[in-house]
């Protein structure tokens, strides 16, 4: 029944290579032209139309539901706005909040708005709407299908309120250091009290969709082709962009080309402006030639994996140390990735503020890792893989198939650890068979989740409140229920930061997350002539004050 | 005669709609036993971070949380009265997706249709009539167009017609030209089996005792051909067009992804990838119904035009 697996798709998969060299070679064919283009005039310039190839929008349009994929997130970007901006260093700024104040031990907010911001159809994006979009994202609407956005600070939400048109006041149960911080997420976009109050279905519907961003749907084709025109009265865009008045650019298209090749072909080819998603190996050429590949980084948890401590083997410390520090994850940048890729030094991305420096709990040196084991009690047999009590000292390894490049990188991880007498299998699966994985709680479950504030970290580390228990330990480790309680209830970001690189050391040195490297998953391959394209802090490109160069 | 004939085709029509029965309540099953379902699928995607209660009230919402033969019964029911329900993943209606997405197959798989068979003639007129070794040529044709991954022949017509002639753009794959080159990239393995079984029958025809009359007395071959041999040869042709429409669904996932077109093929792609059972559920229920109504209107024609199709032992079987 999966089409993934017939005949005809294993084929693919086989000629992939294929597909992937006739790129490379038309990319260098076509080189020369291109790039001597890179130096235009630096006066930015009005009017111009640019087309956007993207993979597809498959999961539709309810902000709420699902919350938003990389496909989905890209056009939000340019037809919505968010109350506050983060910037790629994960630093906040005003947009639609001009500013607010943290009160009472951050358990109560106030946000002063801009005025005279309004939705595209025409209602004021005042007070009343916020306290709409507020409560939309903490609650959702359970009778009409429609969900809370998930990263929202919901279980201790009491109420937002308007105490005047231009000033709204947010109040939690607990302290709440994370909200301001969420509310640059892509999930909390503002959209019109209209919009809001439709059924889950009719919000599925992109016309229905009623932002206040610098450009608005002009014409659509579901899947196939997004036409978006600037709004001319637009004057509201984040101080932190550089830009005041309305977008430059007057159209951007995105269009759906699934294949990959076709997509970076089609920008080097000149038909299109802006490729999402290349194959990281061709980055350098394209560089070469003066194309911008834009690879900036989104804040959250690094790539790598999350060690389930209830079950063989990962049960025992020193295999979980063993496979720490038997990883060279230098040579998986180097094999897989490519210089646009970092080396991971905690298991938070580096540029989330807190991130701590942490290497050397995982640094690479097999010697110690075969000591490790050595000491643990694990002998090596005839066949080079240790065992102990009769048991071979193995598990199996399932690539993310959300980020297509861990296949490989778990290829080259089976390799290494096999240096130190750890015997890794590897089992592929599609989407759905990931899940399946997941649900089974294997011994380590390769994840990568951004997040916009450190304080969301407490909610998947133990199951205390609810959390997501990603180390099987429930409630058990005493002095991690201890520092996930301290950096969720953390009411000033000083002692924060404290608790932020006790934790980070303490779940390092357990073993209980490995880190591979900082994970870049949204890339953007741009023409030499498309100036000033802008990233926010998850890595969403904004097109707000791009504009095309003569 | 009639009343016989009135008896075939209920009961012909009869046994479609069985056909197009068992495979809904198949498809349904076969998805229902897949590993993970679908809303482990869409919503435990580790991006979204929902919360065990959130994924509780969209189950609630969405009645999956019931039996699956209630939810079978249920589905049926809607499926019976015209009504295909919402997109677990885009919550838009299934009989608008698939509306958006059947003009352009259409258009896409009846234009690979007409040139496969242009190129089955071509070829298998070719392997007759071209002097001996060219011929031999010719006849490996169906072989090489069977084993050239689709995918690749559609790159390299992207590659020099679009990128290097600049004859279309891909993005704007459903211009003309565009459709015309993703139509040849269909076509090329859906001729295949065509031009096979087209030699073969033509091999078989010209060794006929009419053929060899005929061409004692002087006829050309090119009038031979066109005048006596076609209308039988292509007979068996005709009786793989079942077959075709198979091969026309199959391949269009590829040639859509790689030209950039929406259609069927690639929300059948999606609908799998995202267990999407709405959605895959009326895709597959479409596809039966065209298939069993392919091949009804060919069977319940078969008698009409040879009358040594005898209709008792049809029925019988």
């Amino acid at each position: 029944m999966n089409i993934l697996n017939t005949p005809e798709f294993r084929r693919r998969a086989f000629f992939a290579g294929l597909g992937a060299l006739s790129t490379a070679a038309l990319v260098s064919a076509c080189g020369g032209t291109t790039a001597s283009s890179t130096t235009g005039s630096g006066t930015p310039v009005d009017g111009g139309n640019i087309t956007f190839l993207i993979q597809g929008y498959d999961t539709g349009w309810v902000s709420s539901k699902t919350s938003i994929s990389s496909y989905e997130g890209n056009l939000w970007g340019q037809i919505t706005d968010k109350l506050v901006y983060v910037n790629e260093k994960g630093e906040l700024s005003p947009w639609i909040a001009e500013s607010w104040e943290e009160l009472n031990g951050a358990k109560d907010f106030v946000l002063h708005l801009k005025k005279g911001v309004t939705f595209s159809d025409g209602t004021p994006l005042d007070a009343a709407a916020v306290v709409a979009n507020l409560t939309a994202w903490a609650k959702g609407d359970s009778t009409r299908g429609v969900s809370k956005v998930g990263l929202f600070p919901s279980s201790n939400f009491v109420a937002a309120e308007a105490t005047d048109a231009q000033t709204v006041k947010v109040s939690f149960s607990s302290p709440a250091l994370g909200f301001i911080a969420t509310l640059a997420y892509h999930g909390c976009i503002l959209l019109s009290p209209k919009t809001l109050a439709l059924p889950v279905e009719a919000q599925a519907d992109l016309s229905q969709e009623i932002g206040s961003g610098p450009f608005v749907v002009k014409s659509w084709k579901q899947g196939d082709s997004y036409v978006l025109e600037k709004r001319k009265d637009y004057n509201w865009g984040p101080a932190a962009l550089g830009h005041t008045g309305p977008a430059r650019l007057d159209t951007i298209t995105y269009k759906v080309i699934k294949d990959t090749s076709v997509r970076t072909s089609t920008v080097v080819s000149g038909q299109a402006d802006v490729a999402f998603n290349v194959e990281p190996q061709e980055i350098e050429s394209l560089k070469g030639q003066g194309f911008t590949v834009g690879t900036p980084r989104y804040l959250g948890f690094v790539d790598g994996f999350q060690v389930n401590t209830q079950i063989f083997p990962t049960n025992d410390p020193a295999v979980r140390k063993a496979i720490q520090h038997g990883i060279d994850r230098e040579e998986i940048l180097k094999t897989v990735y490519t210089s646009d890729w970092s080396a991971a030094t905690t298991f938070i991305q580096g540029n989330v503020p807190e991130a701590g420096e942490f290497s050397d709990s995982f640094k690479f040196d097999a010697d110690k890792a075969n000591k490790i084991l050595d000491d643990a009690g694990w002998a090596k047999g005839a066949d080079e893989y240790r065992s102990k009590d009769g048991k071979t000292l193995e598990f199996t390894l399932t690539p993310n198939p959300y980020v297509p490049s861990t296949k490989a990188e778990d290829e080259l991880i089976a390799q290494q650890l096999k240096k130190v007498g750890i015997k890794v299998n590897l089992k592929v699966v599609d989407v759905a068979g990931y899940a399946a994985v997941q649900a089974s709680k294997p011994p380590l479950f390769q994840t990568s989740r951004s997040f916009v504030d450190v304080g969301t970290v407490a909610g998947v580390l133990t199951s205390q409140n609810k959390g997501e228990d990603w180390f099987g330990l429930g409630t058990s480790d005493q002095k991690l229920n201890d520092l996930s309680t301290a950096i969720a209830t953390a009411s000033d970001r000083t002692s924060r930061e404290k608790v932020a690189d006790e934790l980070q050391q303490y779940v390092l040195e357990q073993g209980y997350f490995i880190p591979l490297n900082q994970l870049v998953q949204r890339l953007y391959l741009i023409s030499p002539k498309i100036k000033d394209v802008q990233y926010n802090g998850l890595a969403y490109a904004n097109f707000y004050t791009a504009w095309i160069s003569q | 005669m009639t009343s016989d004939y009135k008896r075939f085709a209920l009961t012909r029509a009869g046994q479609a709609v069985v056909v197009v029965l068992l495979a809904y309540v198949l498809t349904f099953l076969v998805i229902s036993v897949l590993p993970g379902d679908a809303i482990t699928n869409t919503l435990r995607d580790p991006q979204h971070g929902l919360s065990e209660e959130d994924i509780q009230r969209i189950v609630t919402f969405y009645g999956l949380d019931q039996p699956v033969i209630v939810q079978l019964l249920l589905s049926l029911g809607r499926f019976l009265t015209g009504e295909l329900g919402f997109s677990l993943q885009s919550n838009l209606p299934v009989a608008q997706i698939v509306g958006d997405a059947l003009p352009s197959t259409l258009t896409l798989a009846t234009s690979a249709l007409l040139i496969a068979i242009v190129f089955a003639v071509v070829i298998a007129y070719g392997a007759q009539y071209l002097p001996g070794k060219w011929a031999a040529a010719v006849r490996s044709i169906p072989s090489f167009f069977l084993s050239v991954p689709n995918f690749v022949i559609g790159l390299v017509l992207i590659e020099f017609f679009a990128f290097r002639l600049h004859s279309f753009t891909t993005t704007d794959p459903n211009s003309a030209v565009a459709t015309l080159f993703a139509a040849i990239t269909l076509a090329i393995p859906v001729s295949a089996p065509l031009a096979e079984v087209l030699i073969a029958s033509l091999d078989h025809e010209s060794r006929q005792e009419y053929a060899l009359v005929a061409r004692s007395r002087g006829l050309s071959e090119a009038k031979l051909f066109a005048k006596h041999l076609v209308k039988p040869s292509a007979l068996p042709s005709v009786a793989m067009v079942a077959l075709i429409v198979g091969e026309l669904l199959g391949g269009s996932v590829i040639t859509e992804t790689i030209f950039g077109r929406d259609g069927i093929g690639t929300v059948v792609q999606k609908a799998v990838t995202g267990e999407d059972q709405p959605v895959l559920q009326a895709v597959v229920s479409l596809s039966a119904v065209v298939f069993v109504a392919v091949n009804l209107v060919a069977d319940l024609a078969s008698p009409l035009l040879d009358p040594r199709v005898k209709l008792r032992e049809k029925v019988g079987a």
